[in-house]
């Protein structure tokens, strides 16, 4: 799509002598930056409304009688400013203003995080006196107060420049924080109640908080998780993209000794702009987990039980395992939806070349076969929708997604919209979740398995999706709901709407690419069309043949077979049981599969069931690339320098060890022969792909809208979705971002809590056959009949402790104890 | 919530005065709502006016704790406010501040024992001709002294309501918050507007006529205008202002080293 560029009207002004041409309704500040003078700023920020609060940045604009905030004045033809650059004024002006802003500020920059790279310290040493006037004692606050878990507050360093509270506004939509109190002891704060009673206070718990620790542009907030761990300049940094879910935020690692200390968002206009959500940021502390893997396991015949082994070893041990299990029920390959695409790539190489079959999946999750289908057909290989999109689009319309939880950046992204221009947001969802209620979206309240037919006959939604541009955002749960993915397919195609698939974890959308699915090969070439299979085996310079040509199996059906000792061997990825959609079978499935490979940098449940385990690296300790929701492909370099070896490397051996040269081994080798097949363009790789070349395209399913469960007395639909930050094993380790989850609550109707007899804070069970779950009960107002929980958190680990998905019915009652 | 039906209804009649969407700005009345049933705006009051008008405790702790007749801990059934600004101060108000203090045991921001009087010493309250003043319940006791500020009290201690100098009858603190949530004055016929402007008001007036100072070319009658059409050309003679040509912050001398104190 070419993107017509508007005519921007455009005046004509000077800055410090030289003529500036800029775009009508820009501010001075910008244009100054236009032409490399940098005035000095605290509350400005390019992605922030104009405040004008701190006056820092104060220039002599001529016909005006006094010095004026260039961040809050618009240019105009013919405008005449003079910067510090040239005018005693301003100059005198932001001297003065910066002498003002420290009179109360500590001065404590050797003990304080931000010291090293704080706006305050730079812009005092560049735009302020060294002499200060004020010899008067300074104002004191009780230090850090604690505003979350996470974020920490030094009330004395702050200049009230109110960037923190403008972005929990604007961006995120988190008031929790303001300004609190008035004159002198106005101060940033969140609400805290009486002494006696702290779970009244409301802290900043919002998903987006840690951003305010990075724009605050002196040493007011800091990171509970980072202070005083390490200095700016004894900190290397890399760029990194986020490992944690499908948005592909640009990230910057800073590391020290051979640990990451901390992330930060990276500044990326097309994708995160300049935010990232908490867990992004926060979340890396589970590579130095104490039971990470860093030598081979195998299991001893003797003893049988898992020991240390060499590297020749454990593959000799694995690969014979493997060719032996070839022939004898051949191999399943769970991947797991955590891997770069060139990982991907290596496994959906090494099943079809190595193991001889099409039984590989990356799907962790409840799946179905419509989906299977639906990601040959809707998702592989397109590049339909952008985030830039939705700030064009005339609606947009969520089904099986609640983004703030799942895809947190596409939500800022359509909050903007919605706050620039009132974008129409409409959902398919059981409940107005917190995320919707900031979009302002319109939800059409539904009980779980009846979103295909909501989507399908709605006239609602097919109105806003016939609108200008509209997108329609189906998340990975519209897998469960029978006909969901079908229908959103038809619907799209019948409104002309663009449709986006937006899958949960970073590496799902480039295992689609990769062609770790049981029918699609790389590029999206099915695997049952024979030119397609010619193509890769070409690429591949396999003989014909050697490629398997029969559909594989999926998740749900290589655990039943091997379940059912069909199967000779597991190669596992990284794969939690516990996210499957059964995780008792999946377990079963281990045990009764006669061999076992785990890729792993822990030692988890597949681990501790496998026979031979081989550590890999985790995302920091390897380069490589994600692809993003929208088909962007995201790289990143190696951030820490290890033994550890990627998942494709480790296959590489493996394949060796198999006589075998997969050529996969080195991230270059691997994109390139990616990028032969699929149409991504990786880094160093010129050639754009040439997917689907001269091969047919995966049809669209057609599967007819399914029916929601009905349930008797006694009974619910069980619906629900991650939160943001819950039990995920990539969050281990960071109590500080533990504690600003959302409490784990069961949200029923108030018809269901009457039939109940329950209150707000009530216990309610939630049980099948399997086993309990006890919450809290939140009265909600949403559709009758419909308990939600979350799906892996604290107290609700859904599928384990149930092992049901959404939509299933569930029995509901009061109280009962915590099974 | 512990807050009556009473309290809840008048939030609703409150909020439906606002135009829809804008309910944000019921947040004023609202608190003086939750005042007048506790006295004070309390955490729970701070909770109630968020549930109702759907914003944070933060946002709502804002304005809460910006404004100062929006009192933080119980309150006494009389807020006693004397005026310690420079006009007032000067003309007794800080003996009379003093004075009540020493009495009551109690300073500023505090209630005496007995629950009945808040003590504040206040900024300017606008009535700097009939300085000093105090007010009890914002209502005004002109011209006071120490001794008169005593009395006053005593007799508010005493379960008495004298008489302000202007104004209506006394009411307490929590029936005042009613009113200032915007809800009828129920003390009927005896409420007395404000009567022509008083002699002390006029003083300033009568010497200026007595000694014929008038602002040069002012008429009276003039209408207030726009900001645009008006601004006057300053004239040469008028000093610039200080901003005008010269940099900001050129004010008085930088102290000198030694009169700093360590
Ligand atoms: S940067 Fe302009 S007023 Fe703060
Ligand atoms: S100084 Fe007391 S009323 Fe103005």
């Amino acid at each position: 799509m070419t993107d017509v560029v508007p005519k921007v009207d455009t005046v004509k002004l000077t800055i410090d002598g030289i003529e500036v041409e800029a775009p009508k309704g820009a501010l001075v500040i910008r244009a100054a930056e236009q032409i490399g003078i940098s005035i000095p700023r605290f509350c400005d920020h390019p992605l922030l409304a104009p405040a004008g609060a701190c006056r820092q940045c104060l220039v002599d604009v001529e016909g005006q009688r006094k010095p004026v905030a260039s961040c809050t004045q618009p240019v105009a033809e013919g405008m005449v400013v003079r910067t510090q650059m040239t005018s005693e004024v301003a100059k005198k002006a932001q001297e003065g203003i910066m002498e003002f802003l420290l009179i109360n500020h500590p001065l404590d920059c050797p003990v304080c995080d931000k010291g090293g790279e704080c706006p305050l310290q730079n812009q005092a040493m560049s735009n302020g006196q060294s002499e200060s006037r004020f010899v008067e004692h300074k104002r004191e606050y009780p230090k850090p107060l604690p505003i979350s878990t996470q974020v920490l507050l030094d009330r004395e360093r702050c200049v009230l420049c109110q960037r923190c509270t403008r972005f929990s506004d604007e961006i995120a939509g988190d008031k929790f924080i303001d300004l609190m109190e008035r004159s002198s002891n106005e101060q940033i704060g969140v609400f805290r109640g009486n002494p006696e009673s702290p779970e009244d206070d409301a802290p900043f718990n919002s998903y987006y908080s840690g951003n305010t620790i990075q724009i605050c542009p002196v040493g007011a907030l800091t990171s509970a998780q980072y202070r005083f761990r390490a200095r700016p300049f004894d900190l290397v940094s890399t760029p990194n993209a986020c490992e944690h879910c499908a948005a592909g935020c640009d990230q910057r690692a800073d590391h020290r000794r051979g640990k990451v200390m901390r992330r930060l968002a990276g500044d990326d206009a097309a994708v995160n702009e300049e935010w990232n959500c908490d867990k992004g940021r926060f979340a890396f502390q589970y590579t130095q987990a104490t039971d990470r893997l860093t030598k081979p396991l195998v299991r001893d015949r003797k003893t049988g039980e898992l020991r240390e082994a060499s590297w020749p070893e454990a593959l000799t041990v694995a690969a014979a395992g493997l060719a032996a299990a070839k022939d004898n029920g051949g191999v399943g390959v769970l991947t797991g939806g955590r891997l770069t695409v060139e990982d991907a790539f290596a496994y959906s190489k090494f099943a079809r070349v190595a193991l001889g079959t099409n039984d590989i999946d990356f799907r962790a999750r409840p799946l179905s076969g419509e989906e299977t289908e639906f990601l040959g057909s809707s998702v592989a290989g397109r590049v339909d929708v952008t985030y830039a999109d939705i700030e064009r689009a005339g609606a947009v319309v969520f089904v099986g997604l609640e983004p703030e939880e799942e895809c947190p950046i596409i939500f800022l992204r359509a909050r903007k919209t919605y706050l620039k221009r009132g974008l129409a947001s409409y959902a398919v969802a059981p409940f107005v979740s917190r995320g919707f209620e900031k979009l302002g979206a319109t939800v059409i309240l539904t009980t779980p398995g009846a979103e295909a037919e909501v989507l399908g006959e709605s006239e609602q939604l097919r109105e806003a999706l016939s609108a200008d541009g509209a997108i329609l955002f189906v998340g990975e749960r519209l897998a469960s709901v029978e006909g969901g993915l079908s229908t959103a397919a038809r619907i799209a195609e019948e409104t002309g709407a663009k449709l986006a698939w937006v899958p949960r974890r970073a590496g799902d959308r480039g295992a689609v690419e990769a062609g770790a699915l049981p029918t699609l090969l790389p590029g999206g070439r099915p695997v049952y069309d024979p030119a397609a299979r010619s193509e890769v085996a070409a690429a591949w310079q396999l003989d014909a043949g050697v490629l398997p040509s029969a559909s594989g199996r999926d998740t749900d059906a290589i655990i039943a077979a091997a379940k059912a000792g069909q199967l000779g061997a597991l190669l596992v990825g990284g794969v939690d049981p516990a996210d499957l959609a059964d995780p008792q079978a999946a377990e079963q499935a281990l045990d009764a599969v006669g061999f076992v490979v785990s890729l792993e940098l822990r030692l988890s449940v597949v681990a501790k069931r496998a026979d031979v385990v081989l550590p890999i690296a985790p995302a920091v300790e390897k380069t490589g690339s994600y692809v993003n929701w929208e088909g962007r492909v995201r790289p990143f370099g190696t951030v820490l320098k290890t033994a550890a070896m990627s998942d494709a490397r480790v296959l590489d051996a493996l394949g060796r060890e198999l006589g075998l040269e997969l050529g996969v081994g080195d991230v270059a080798a691997a994109r390139t022969q990616l990028a032969a097949l699929a149409e991504l363009p990786l880094p160093g790789t010129a050639e754009a792909g040439t997917a689907l070349r001269g091969s047919v395209r995966v049809a669209v399913p057609t599967v007819a809208a399914g029916a929601a469960a009905a349930p008797t007395s006694g009974q619910a639909v069980l619906a629900s979705w991650h939160h943001l930050l819950d039990n995920g094993s990539l969050q281990d380790g960071d109590g500080h971002l533990a504690g600003t989850a959302r409490t784990p609550v069961a949200r029923i109707s108030k018809s269901t809590a009457a039939d109940l007899g329950v209150a707000d804070g009530d216990a309610v069970t939630v049980g099948t056959g399997r086993g309990a779950i006890t919450l809290p009960a939140l009265v909600t107002d949403m559709v009758d009949g419909v308990v939600w929980v979350p799906t892996n958190s604290p107290g609700s680990t859904l599928r384990r402790t149930l092992g049901v998905a959404e939509g299933a019915l569930v029995e509901i009652s009061t109280g009962g104890t915590k099974s | 919530m512990a807050f009556s039906e009473v309290t809840r209804e008048r939030a609703r009649q409150i909020i439906a005065r606002y135009p829809e969407g804008r309910s944000r700005s019921a947040l004023l009345p609202l608190l003086h709502l939750v005042q007048s049933e506790q006295g004070y705006v309390s955490p729970e009051g701070i909770a109630f006016c968020a549930e109702v008008l759907d914003i944070t405790k933060a946002q709502v702790g804002a304005v809460a704790t910006f404004y100062t007749m929006y009192k933080r801990k119980p309150t006494g059934d009389y807020l006693v406010s004397v005026c310690t600004n420079t006009m007032c101060g000067v003309l007794g108000g800080d003996k009379a501040f003093e004075a009540l203090r020493d009495y009551l045991g109690v300073d500023h921001d505090e209630t005496s024992s007995d629950g009945k009087i808040t003590l504040e010493h206040a900024e300017c309250l606008a009535a700097c001709d009939y300085a000093p003043v105090m007010t009890v319940n914002y209502e005004f006791f002109d011209q006071i002294t120490e001794d008169s500020a005593l009395t006053l009290v005593k007799q508010l201690q005493n379960g008495e309501r004298p008489q302000p100098t202007r104004g209506t009858r006394l009411c307490t603190l929590k029936e005042m918050a009613v009113q200032l949530a915007g809800f009828a004055d129920d003390r009927g016929d005896d409420v007395i507007a404000d009567g022509p402007a008083g002699e002390p008001t006029l003083a300033g007036n009568r010497l200026a006529e007595r000694f014929g100072i008038a602002v040069p070319g002012f008429d009276p009658e003039t209408p207030i205008t726009k900001k645009a059409e008006e601004a006057p050309k300053p004239t040469e003679t008028l000093p610039k202002a200080a901003s005008d040509g010269k940099p900001a912050g050129d004010g008085p001398l930088p102290q000198k080293k030694e009169e700093a104190k360590p």
